[in-house]
């Protein structure tokens, strides 16, 4: 099963997000700090999507995404940016960054699947 | 000067609320999340939606928080320069009312920024947006 990384300071936003993707055929591993995903992609970890909030302490979701593409493994791993901010220039800096999309919260559970099936071209 | 010795206690208690708030609410979504979980409970549209709710109220209240301690700071050293020198108190004042407004300033386009798709006022926002 393909495995889809959720980074999140916030645990109920994770809570959010497990209930949603729970009845997917994916596999899920959560991190309430995104340089604690990074250091375990570091190490090894291959996951084939990655959902992280852009506002968090320590390494907000930019930051993130930026030690990403420095690892060979998820130099093009697909990224999708899950927050409350709706602004465009920030949208157009994930997007420079190689962000693959941006979802505002809160989010509808039938198109977060949408967005995951879609991008892992799961069976819909 | 005491009034603003005053007013530093009251934001000090409204930032003590706030916290007990952002504990509270997240202790109650948990347990919820938790029993939707345990029993294999599927959750609509509008159960997800006020479940997310409690990541955005959290955001906002950090966000006010972190106002208080910025205008905490500043009466702080204002009240440390009165009582240094008060020859120094209209300048400090003028730094205050300053430091105080670009304060406010700032809480307010964080209310904005951490609304996601809450506010009333806004747009309607594309939910996802590939690029």
């Amino acid at each position: 099963m393909p495995l889809v990384i959720f980074v999140d300071d916030s645990e109920t936003a994770l809570a959010s997000t497990r209930m949603v993707t729970n009845s997917m055929p994916i596999e899920v591993k959560q991190y309430t700090e995104a340089q604690v995903a990074l250091a375990e992609i570091k190490a090894g970890m291959t996951p084939d999507l990655i959902i992280t909030d852009l506002n968090m302490p320590v390494m907000n979701g930019f930051e993130f995404l930026q030690g990403l593409r420095t690892v060979p493994a998820t130099k093009r791993t697909p990224c999708l940016m899950l927050t409350t901010e709706t602004k465009a220039e920030l949208k157009q800096q994930g997007k420079a960054l190689g962000l693959t999309g941006w979802i505002v919260k809160p989010f509808k559970p039938a198109q977060l699947k949408q967005a995951i099936t879609r991008v892992l071209r799961l069976p819909a | 000067m005491i009034i603003l010795n005053s007013v530093d206690e009251l934001l000090e208690h409204i930032k003590e609320v706030q916290l007990d708030v952002i504990s509270l609410s997240s202790d109650s979504l948990l347990k919820m999340s938790s029993y939707i979980e345990k029993n294999s409970l599927e959750v609509d549209e509008d159960i997800s939606t006020a479940l997310q709710y409690q990541d955005i109220i959290t955001q906002q209240l950090n966000a006010s928080i972190e106002a208080i301690d910025s205008m905490k700071s500043s009466i702080n050293r204002f009240n440390h320069a009165f009582e240094s020198d008060e020859s120094l108190a209209n300048e400090s004042l003028s730094k205050l009312q300053t430091k105080l407004a670009q304060t406010l300033q700032e809480a307010k386009d964080k209310k904005n920024r951490f609304s996601g798709k809450t506010s009333e006022h806004e747009a309607p926002i594309d939910e996802i947006e590939f690029f």
